[in-house]
């Protein structure tokens, strides 16, 4: 079960794919950066591979203003979310 | 990377250039000579053991354009030489302190970077 | 293309997966390198190439134009440093149409699958 960490906007498709390769069955996804970017509905396509286990950081949304814009299959985690997500796993691996 | 020469060593009546570390500004100036002249700063005189790990060393870096770190340089030696001479004791003997390091400045390759 | 299964995967101390191709930045020679201290420091390195990393292992490499070196020598030398667990995703390959008898060192091909798999059973995943 590990978390992977994601900073980069979703027009680095070449990330997601590789990620989405190495994302495992029991896995969580954690946006973060301009990876928040993925977080909006219009965005969805490059998320197929993550199923339903995805996050996005909060304060990274509301410095981009996108705070209510979030896509309702992807939960928000403020910074103690965060952290209870890498105490909840085994590992964090980061992509960038 | 153009490297910085700290000094000269004059060697046959011609200036070589070595970084700040004594290594070989220009890899092009290496020659028998050089290298004796390197050692006996370190008060060190060549033999043929000392030789023959040298030309392991600069046969490494011309086929994998980089210095090697100790554990390599002493399987590259045992490739070359045999298992005898291919062990750290036998490397740290002739270059004390860093075979991968000494023989390296020796050899006229820049020094190992992925080394202790 | 036959892929490895995953029961076949010695686990290492360390697996470096490198996504970029060589030449157009630093990613690939910075992963390489820490592949490489890491092995010098007696440690078990598996190298993962997935996505443009592929694209590091073609046969024929040179230096670059202005005499920049290349990262292929430094592939060259991973035997030198016990460096011999290599994978390659079989996904990256084909979707550049590539196959493993073309590639410069013995990489075993692993499916999506197994991929995920081994990124689970490493004590330390880094990317590059």
């Amino acid at each position: 079960m590990l978390l992977h960490l994601l900073n980069r906007s979703p027009q680095s498709t070449a990330v997601y794919r590789d990620l989405g390769e190495a994302f495992g069955v029991n896995d969580q996804l954690l946006l973060i950066e301009d990876a928040c970017y993925a977080a909006l509905p219009a965005a969805s396509g490059v998320l197929a591979a993550f199923g339903g286990r995805i996050s996005v950081l909060e304060e990274d949304l509301v410095s981009r203003g996108l705070a209510g814009r979030v896509s309702p299959a992807i939960t928000v985690v403020d910074m103690k979310g965060f952290l209870a997500l890498t105490e909840t796993h085994e590992r964090c691996v980061s992509w960038f | 990377m153009a490297k910085t020469t700290a000094r000269t060593l004059m060697v046959e009546g011609q200036p070589i250039a070595l970084d700040p570390e004594g290594y070989l500004v220009s890899l092009d100036d290496w020659s028998e000579r050089v290298a004796e002249a390197l050692a006996a700063e370190d008060g060190r005189e060549l033999t043929s053991e000392h030789w023959e790990v040298i030309e392991v060393l600069r046969d490494f870096y011309q086929r994998f354009e980089a210095a090697p770190a100790m554990r390599p340089l002493v399987k590259a030696v045992k490739q070359s030489l045999g298992a005898e001479k291919g062990s750290s004791i036998y490397l740290m003997k002739l270059f004390p302190e860093s075979p991968a390091k000494v023989g390296a400045r020796l050899a006229g390759l820049p020094k190992p970077t992925n080394c202790l | 293309m036959t892929s490895v299964h995953v029961s076949d995967i010695e686990p290492q101390d360390v697996l470096i997966v490198l996504r970029h191709p060589p030449h157009g930045s630093h990613w690939l020679r910075e992963g390489i390198d820490v592949a490489l201290v890491a092995a010098a420091f007696g440690q078990r390195v598996g190298l993962l190439f997935q996505g443009d990393g592929v694209y590091a292992l073609l046969e024929g490499q040179q230096s670059g134009a202005l005499g920049q070196k290349g990262t292929h020598p430094q592939l060259a030398m991973l035997e030198m440093y016990d460096i011999d667990s290599l994978w390659v995703s079989a996904a990256a390959l084909s979707e550049r149409g590539l196959s493993v008898d073309e590639l410069m060192l013995p990489v075993k091909p692993l499916s999506a699958e197994a991929v995920a798999e081994l990124i689970q059973a490493q004590p330390h995943t880094l990317i590059f």
